[in-house]
């Protein structure tokens, strides 16, 4: 291992350093704030290691790992949702007595495993990197063991992740019997056609990948995780796990050209179709607020899905600016509106129950607060003004290059069925509210988060150049 | 400059009439007023003074934004954009007006989404980059949501809901034609564009060409609106507050005819050749099924709304029969109808101040106790089924004078839609303002009184000399040329295969 490849590995090399401190510090002294200034610290430099690598040529560090720019764009996104998630929990733990070292060690692992999916070029630091993502996640959903549905949430969210890594594990030795190699490039085009034991290995690692990504028919789980884990950890799991895991999909995706395969291509139409019209359907119903957006995420990753109904592989640079410009877009939109609902309830730990109707009025009352809120749910709708719509137009730029016209079909039916409930949503901050709710005024630090969000959202939203010129440099 | 100007003028002042009216209530009004009346003057002036020649499209404003799909910030005026923005901005001053006591809740917020909805109309009648065009076509409706859903009558939620899904999903059809534009571009050109006038210059194959038209077509037939999709209009009309109404019928309806004409007829000529028979088909159908429904409402809103697809039918109708003189009748009717459907809103608006209901069955004898407001409500009735004199005649008469030389039988059935008229404007008024006086009301206001005659007095010049509004619009469309070229060429052909 030479200095090149020790440079390319310095973010990840820091964050699993910056873990050891953290035990260190921990057998030393157990104090909030000493362990939050290191995590947030060690996030900091671990993003200003990974910046160096946006101008960087792909780098084989062993045979693992391929650090390349677009997994370096993928990482500064987890890095900055971690940060995020970071002051957040401050907020939900300042209730408490106890101090919680641990969440912060498994908050860091969690980004490493992430870090290790994003950069992985082989099966074996594919499932290393899922299982540490899993692991850890595991961990912290069940974290507030006191809490109503944490015993509930976490078993739930442990076997199902389990069964889903032990699918994947098949699915990788399936692969590893027909083919030989572990690595993600392969030589020749066209692999498995008529061999039923490589395209089940290939359906059964997509098994595992669809159940973190939350995509029907595996996404029972989302709703009950989402509601009943703390909100920071919800967070974390709309974005740090699905920008990994989506990277390493396409990653493995395009690496192995399992694209070149119909009738996976058929597979992941019908998975995206489905995806998104029952997710949006479901969600129609819901009145609580992080159960939506759980049904949400699951249209989400369906519309993203269609990146990888690859028709010429001319097309892959695009491919990759859809999909990272998407996440980055989802990411902020899902961000935004859960630390609203953390600052609305000012960390008292009832987000689970916060109900559609609790939030009557609430723009008469903390308008930028609900100006957040709005952003928010504009840019998941995809109406402009907000990232959600660019990473709309990215995705329907290549479906209508590509000639996908019924996954279109299926986007628009699906985008029409989900404008019921966010702008249900968004007319419930504006109707009149009896009686003004007793609100808890929020702390300066909340303040600037909220309006750092707000801002960012808008001008990304208006200006979205900024993004789209970086990715196309990568 | 110019435009960006203006619009960046209204959406500042209605932040500045939001922030006002925290620190000092009733400010609102006046700053909403005063910048409307300011900006407007500026706008004409500036447009006296300039000497470019407005026939054709004149690039106001190119800057690039996003570069990376090069997608430009780019405006540009002509004589139709000009007639449409002069439309909307008399239009925001009547709205600011009938608001003056109507809203009494967060009049700040009102305000400012009022005038942010003007400036996103105007963005609409002159963008040229047609992804900027799509940005201000979806941005203007975001205020005008709000407008319903916030200060709307009982069913607001409901209505608003259908109106935004119904213009988001068709738009959305609309995007994808546009996308698929600009890669046609990028396949015979090498080079993504977004710009108008690229465009024209594309040469699209005819199978193709009808996809991308249909999907234009689709988002406007939905704004215009057209038959069958036209039921989100009667609910957002009746719950919105009267001022939505004003803007929605006055000149919401109209960037769907202004987009029917600026990118339908023009870059797809064939296409709309192609189509016309249908388009003229489903227009005919809404003239007369909108002066039916029209004439069996009991709510005063309601029939008004009916009474607007039926109206548009006609400037459908007009549009697609590529003639001049249709086209300059089209022109007519939309500033027209304009003006009309806008008074005929705020005086329901101000019957619903007086009686607090908007049910023909709760109205009745008004002329007793207010002569001037009756006097008003007939002649605008009158202008509706086009008495001659008044602008709607002219607009209606040319409209089915041109399109008769290519729709014999449909204008026919269409000048059925005139005798429809006639009759729901005299139900209109008389189930309103005739028979037995049930409770006398006050008269117009010297506030209404304006409004009123700032909507008539237009109406009745263009009425009785249109050649004011039709020597601007003297010229055919560019649409039309070309397609009497691509006519002529597929006569000769026929021609050929008959020799």
């Amino acid at each position: 291992m030479d200095t090149e490849m020790i440079f390319a590995l310095t973010p990840l090399l820091l964050v699993a350093f910056g873990i050891v401190l953290q035990l260190l510090l921990i057998a030393w002294r157990r104090s909030q704030y000493m362990i939050l200034g290191l995590t947030i610290w060690v996030l900091l430099c671990a993003l200003a290691a990974n910046a160096s690598l946006f101008s960087q040529e792909a780098i084989q560090v062993t045979r693992l790992l391929k650090v390349d720019s677009y997994g370096a764009f993928a990482l500064a996104l987890v890095a900055l949702s971690a940060l995020v998630v970071c002051f957040v929990s401050k907020q939900v733990f300042r209730r408490f007595t106890e101090v919680h070292d641990e969440y912060y060690v498994l908050l860091l692992l969690v980004v490493l495993g992430a870090g290790t999916l994003i950069f992985s070029d082989h099966f074996a630091s594919l499932f290393l990197g899922f299982e540490l993502l899993s692991i850890a996640l595991v961990g912290l959903v069940g974290y507030l063991r006191e809490e109503q549905h944490a015993v509930e949430t976490g078993f739930k969210y442990l076997i199902l992740s389990a069964s889903a890594s032990s699918f994947m594990l098949l699915g990788i030795a399936f692969i590893y019997s027909q083919t030989g190699s572990l690595s993600f490039p392969v030589e020749q085009i066209g692999p498995m056609h008529g061999n039923h034991f490589h395209l089940l290995g290939v359906l059964l690692l997509f098994v595992g990948i669809a159940f973190k990504l939350s995509l029907v028919p595996f996404h029972f789980w989302t709703p009950d995780v989402y509601q009943g884990a703390p909100t920071p950890i919800t967070m974390l799991l709309a974005t740090v796990s699905k920008v990994a895991i989506f990277v390493v999909l396409i990653k493995v995706w395009l690496g192995q050209q399992y694209f070149a395969n119909g009738q996976l291509l058929q597979l992941v139409s019908v998975v995206a179709v489905l995806s998104m019209l029952i997710g949006n359907i479901l969600a129609l119903q819901q009145q609580n607020i992080k159960r939506l957006l759980g049904y949400s995420s699951i249209a989400h990753m369906g519309y993203l899905l269609i990146v990888l109904v690859v028709v010429s592989s001319k097309s892959f640079d695009f491919i990759w600016q859809t999909a990272l410009f998407y996440l980055a877009a989802y990411a902020l939109a899902s961000l935004s509106i859960f630390v609203a609902l953390v600052v609305y309830t000012a960390g008292s730990g009832d987000e689970q129950d916060i109900e559609m109707d609790s939030w009557q009025g609430l723009f008469w009352h903390k308008p930028l607060l609900s100006a957040l809120i709005i952003m928010a749910l504009l840019s998941l709708a995809g109406i402009p003004l907000s990232m959600g719509f660019i990473g709309k137009f990215y995705l329907l730029s290549y479906a209508t290059q590509a000639g996908l016209w019924e996954l279109i079909a299926a986007l628009i039916i699906g985008s029409g069925i989900s404008l019921f409930y966010y702008l249900r949503l968004i007319f419930v901050l504006f109707s009149s509210s009896y009686e003004a709710p007793k609100l808890r005024s929020y702390s300066y630090a909340n303040y600037l988060l909220v309006v750092l969000l707000a801002i960012t959202g808008l001008t990304l939203g208006l200006y979205p150049n900024v993004i789209s010129a970086l990715l196309i440099s990568l | 400059m110019m435009i960006t100007l203006v619009m960046l003028g209204l959406f500042l002042s209605g932040t500045l009439a939001w922030y006002a009216e925290y620190k000092k209530p009733d400010t609102a009004k006046w700053i909403a007023l005063v910048a409307v009346l300011t900006i407007s003057l500026a706008f004409v002036v500036s447009l006296t003074a300039s000497s470019l020649d407005y026939s054709s499209l004149q690039l106001l404003t190119r800057v690039s934004w996003i570069a990376v799909f090069n997608i430009e910030f780019a405006l540009a005026v002509d004589y139709l954009s000009i007639i449409l923005i002069l439309l909307t901005l008399v239009l925001a001053f009547i709205c600011v007006l009938v608001s003056w006591r109507e809203i009494t809740s967060q009049v700040g917020f009102y305000y400012f989404n009022l005038l942010a909805t003007v400036a996103g109309i105007i963005g609409v009648f002159t963008a040229v980059d047609l992804f900027l065009f799509f940005f201000f076509w979806e941005v203007m409706l975001l205020p005008m949501t709000a407008l319903i859903a916030i200060w709307g009558h009982e069913n607001r939620h409901f209505a608003a809901i259908k109106f935004f899904i119904f213009t988001q999903v068709s738009s959305v059809l609309m995007l994808i034609a546009i996308i698929a534009m600009a890669y046609w571009h990028f396949a015979q050109t090498g080079r993504v564009s977004f710009f108008y006038q690229d465009w024209l210059a594309l040469n699209i194959p005819l199978q193709h060409a009808k996809f991308a038209m249909l999907g234009f077509f689709i988002a406007f037939a939905v704004k215009l609106p057209s038959v069958p999709v036209h039921s989100w209009l009667p609910d957002a009309h009746t719950q919105a507050p009267t001022a939505g109404s004003v803007l929605l019928a006055g000149v919401l309806l109209k960037t769907g005819a202004y987009g029917l004409i600026r990118f339908v007829v023009e870059l797809f000529p064939l296409a709309s050749e192609w189509f016309a028979p249908m388009a003229a088909m489903l227009a005919v159908i809404s003239v007369l099924y909108g002066a039916k429904m029209a004439f069996a409402q009991q709510d005063f809103k309601r029939l008004v709304a009916y009474s607007s697809i039926s109206h548009m039918g006609f400037v459908m109708l007009a549009l697609f029969s590529f003639n001049a003189l249709a086209y300059q009748g089209a022109i007519i009717t939309i500033v027209a109808h304009g003006l009309s459907s806008a008074a005929l809103f705020s005086l329901a608006g101000m019957l619903y101040v007086r009686i607090h209901s908007r049910n023909l069955r709760d109205m009745g004898g008004l002329w007793q106790s207010a002569p001037r407001m009756g006097g008003f409500a007939l002649a605008f009735a009158a202008a509706a089924f086009g008495l001659p004199g008044l602008a709607n005649f002219v607009g209606e008469f040319l409209s089915l004078v041109g399109a008769f030389h290519r729709f014999p039988l449909f204008v026919i059935f269409a000048a059925i839609g005139l005798i429809g008229s006639a009759i729901y404007g005299m139900v209109l008024f008389q189930s309103s303002f005739q028979g037995p006086m049930q409770k006398p009301v006050m008269d117009l206001s010297l506030r209404e009184l304006t409004v009123m005659l700032s909507l008539f007095l237009p109406l009745l010049i263009i009425g009785l000399y249109p050649n004011m509004v039709l020597q601007h619009v003297e010229q055919t469309p560019q649409g039309a040329k070309v397609h009497v070229a691509g006519s002529s060429s597929m006569d000769s052909q026929n021609r050929k295969g008959g020799e």
